[in-house]
């Protein structure tokens, strides 16, 4: 028997909307970015409410977000940025699974607070996987970047008790944030002087800011480079300086290689962080040890387990 | 061979900071060797001119037990040839594709023929990936092809295109910026994901540049266009 596809129609595209699930990791030797949602955690929330399997893409929307019409019998779930989601005309309640019958019309407001909200829907997307992954680059003609009058279709799965993630796990995303650190292969390069106004600084995000990376505003003082680098790995999280002393953190869709000094690296818990930040928004540096880093890593995956499992 | 923390799930090891066949050998060797090791904790790893980066998984292992199983790792025995014969990849020197050729011969004081000649008659090695998807770097370029990158950027470079930078050459992938010196275009697709391999390189592979007219341009692109053009034919 032939199941009614979910058809998702996109009557606005919005800033930035683009389909991603957990990346590709397995050809970093070749020169392609990992890729996937910029927010891990709220990704993985976002499907979970639905009971997807890992790995599900779902919809990246970023800042200013698109109108979408939904049509079929489905659930749906955000997380992440808080935009004023509305589900035809009406505020729709974020981290819990909620019930569509027929069709709806999403559609989202001012910015709470965050950069980028997720959309979950309950089912089996049809799309075709590239390089093993749904997730979006757009230079590399990876995956799909959502334009207007564009249309994804959905296999659904049979309707699910409501989930809800419970309100105290869920993250708030301050315009200020602490970003903690470990060392990078050039930490030890860098004069006292620089690291001493990296990790007093008080940095704001700057305007070029994107899936690539975020710039950050303030320069590194009387900054003079070494000679040239070889190039070498650069990962998401990975912050280099470029020879104006700028700081640049790297994020999901960043090169895998690169020729600027690696001052210092974001630890992996922490990385979600950057895809809710914005610009204008501020951060500082901590360095924190390897074994702080593990167990904040930890701690965080626990959440998942425990209100995932 | 020097080991550096990288964040808390990789680690970097350097070996001497210079660009030559010996050095990245020796990456390649110990990526081949951390790959037969079988690793625990190991998610991949990223190869290099002169380092090799390995990411794991912290909660897996720890940086310490990692470096240290590393250390002892014996890679010496390792072949650092590759087995696979020549990658012969047909380039067209001639415009409307070989955008800095005609400068760049005038900035030398050579002939336009002498930097295809050399350029061609080279044998370069992958010295690592990187970039763009599937774009290698190959090296090392002969001294009288030594160039300097482009003062302004190219916004776009032409999917194909064959560009010279420092003492490095190689190919676009897809159409990007880039600063490179353009000197030919080859209609062989370097990347593509619908490919069984969508990777024309691999990191230590040996390959050479084979001179084509426009004509043989044309035809070779329609017939990948169609789908009857072989990738195994470009191996010698």
């Amino acid at each position: 028997m032939l199941k009614k596809h979910i058809r998702i129609f996109f009557e606005k595209a919005g800033l930035e909307t683009t389909v991603q699930d957990l990346g590709r990791s397995d050809y970093l030797a070749y020169g392609v970015p990992q890729s996937g949602a910029m927010d891990k955690f709220a990704y993985r929330i976002a499907n979970h409410l639905l009971d997807n399997p890992i790995n599900t893409p779902v919809l990246e929307i970023t800042y200013l977000a698109p109108n979408i019409l939904i049509e079929g019998d489905c659930q749906i779930a955000l997380t992440g940025a808080n935009l004023s989601p509305k589900l035809n005309g009406k505020t729709l309640p974020m981290y819990e699974a909620v019930n569509i019958q027929e069709s709806a019309k999403l559609s989202f407001g001012n910015i709470q607070n965050g950069c980028r909200t997720y959309l979950a829907i309950r089912g089996n997307w049809l799309l075709e996987q590239h390089l093993g992954s749904c997730s979006t680059l757009n230079n590399s003609k990876l995956g799909k970047a959502i334009q207007k009058g564009d249309e994804l279709f959905v296999e659904p799965f049979a309707r699910i008790p409501k989930r809800i993630f419970p309100k105290k796990f869920r993250p708030t995303y301050p315009e200020e944030v602490n970003i903690r650190v470990l060392p990078a292969p050039e930490f030890e390069d860098f004069d006292k002087q620089s690291i001493g106004f990296f990790f007093s600084q008080t940095y704001t995000i700057s305007k070029e800011s994107n899936r690539i990376g975020y710039r950050l505003q303030e320069v590194l003082p009387n900054f003079s480079p070494q000679t040239e680098l070889i190039s070498s790995a650069t990962l998401p999280g990975t912050i280099q300086i470029t020879s104006a002393g700028q700081a640049i953190v790297l994020l999901a869709d960043a090169q895998t290689t690169g020729g600027y000094p690696r001052i210092a690296q974001v630890i992996t818990a922490d990385l979600d962080k950057f895809a809710q930040l914005k610009p204008n928004d501020k951060i500082r540096f901590q360095l924190v040890t390897w074994e702080e880093a593990r167990r904040i890593l930890s701690k965080k995956m626990s959440v998942l387990a425990f209100n995932l499992a | 061979m020097q080991i550096k923390p990288f964040g808390d799930s990789a680690i970097l090891i350097a070996f001497e900071q210079e660009i030559s066949l010996e050095i990245n050998a020796k990456v390649n060797a110990l990526h081949q060797a951390i790959l037969k090791a079988n690793l625990k904790g190991i998610n991949t790893c990223i190869p290099a001119y002169a380092s090799l980066t390995v990411l794991y998984n912290p909660l897996k292992i720890s940086y310490s037990e990692l470096s240290e199983k590393i250390l002892n790792l014996d890679f010496s025995e390792e072949k650092t040839k590759n087995d696979l014969k020549t990658l012969r990849i047909p380039v067209c020197y001639e415009m409307p594709f070989a955008l800095d050729l005609e400068t760049l011969a005038q900035e030398k004081a050579i002939s336009t023929e002498k930097i295809i000649e050399v350029h061609s008659s080279t044998v370069y090695q992958v010295f690592m990936l990187g970039f763009l998807p599937g774009f290698a770097y190959l090296g090392k370029l002969p001294e009288i092809l030594n160039s300097s990158r482009k003062a302004k950027p190219r916004l776009k470079v032409p999917q194909g295109s064959v560009g010279l930078a420092g003492y490095q050459t190689g190919i676009y992938p897809c159409e990007s910026p880039g600063g490179w010196q353009i000197i030919g275009r080859t209609p062989v697709p370097v990347f593509d994901r619908a490919r069984e391999n969508p990777f024309l390189f691999k990191q230590g592979e040996q390959v050479q540049f084979k001179p084509i007219n426009l004509e043989e341009f044309y035809i070779l692109e329609e017939k990948i266009k169609q789908g009857t053009f072989k990738i195994e034919s470009l191996y010698a």
